[in-house]
């Protein structure tokens, strides 16, 4: 799993995710979204190449979605493919941390 | 291909009882699915199914404990269900028990984690739990299609 980070207007940090995010995908990445969930307030996480989701990569993206709305920001996930999304609705998180489809929505929704 | 294989076409494997013997699965899961022709989404649901149980055993069962072993292997295919098999010796546990977390209201009510057992219930057609004298035994049940029952897919030419 490899992440990389890009700046976009309005003070939004797109972070995009790329490979399966299982349990090794999750420690790999699991420290540095720990830094951008304490250090960011309108993150953007591109899940457009993440192949695989399972329950420990759902803490990955749970755990910083929490802690950014505790700091009074905000976490939206943009365009997983149609298998990674099925885990995350399964899941109910698609209630709580917003999936769009269209990058212009996804960064309205930070706005 | 040997005779105790003949019929599911993959040899059964054995993991250790630590988490990074999961990357395993994977590549393992991939061989099945050329094998039995399986659709990408089935794959993908096994693939799943397979990290949760397996993760489950090591975490809960054998409580981190790194000196076991548990054994992962698919059945032939039956009534048009391709059945993956995880045995371990771990001290009885069915997570078919484990009650589904309420369905949260906010962000902060949204747990960590607990969700293996959900998802592996959701993504596997059916799962079937057998308690065995030395340790536990978990079916998980996929439908498949018609085109690949019984034989493994025809490698094209």
């Amino acid at each position: 799993m490899q992440l990389s980070m890009e700046e976009l207007d309005g003070g939004i940090t797109k972070v995009i995710l790329d490979g399966r995010l299982d349990i090794a995908g999750a420690q790999a990445i699991d420290l540095k979204m720990n830094v951008i969930a304490g250090s960011k307030k309108a993150v953007l996480v591109d899940m457009q190449k993440v192949t695989f989701l399972g329950s420990m990569g759902l803490r990955t993206l749970v755990a910083p979605a929490q802690a950014i709305k505790g700091r009074g920001g905000k976490m939206v996930l943009f365009a997983p493919s149609d298998m990674v999304e099925n885990v995350l609705r399964s899941s109910n998180m698609h209630t709580l941390i917003p999936i769009h489809h269209d990058l212009p929505s996804a960064v309205a929704a930070l706005q | 291909m040997s005779d105790r294989n003949e019929n599911s076409g993959c040899e059964p494997l054995t993991l250790r009882s630590v988490l990074s013997e999961i990357a395993r699965l994977p590549p393992w899961i991939e061989r099945l699915a050329a094998l039995h022709a399986i659709p990408e989404r089935t794959r993908f649901a096994m693939d799943l199914c397979l990290e949760e149980a397996v993760s489950n055993v090591i975490r809960h069962g054998y409580s981190g404990d790194p000196d076991h072993a548990l054994t992962v292997r698919c059945e032939p295919v039956q009534n048009g269900f391709l059945t993956l098999v995880v045995e371990d010796d771990a001290p009885p546990f069915n997570p078919l028990l484990v009650q589904q977390q309420p369905e949260p209201a906010s962000l902060g009510e949204l747990a960590v984690g607990g969700q293996g057992i959900h998802l592996l219930k959701q993504f596997a057609d059916a799962v079937e739990y057998e308690r065995k004298p030395d340790g536990n035994r978990l079916r998980i049940r996929f439908a498949c299609s018609a085109a690949s029952q019984g034989l493994p897919a025809t490698p094209h030419s």
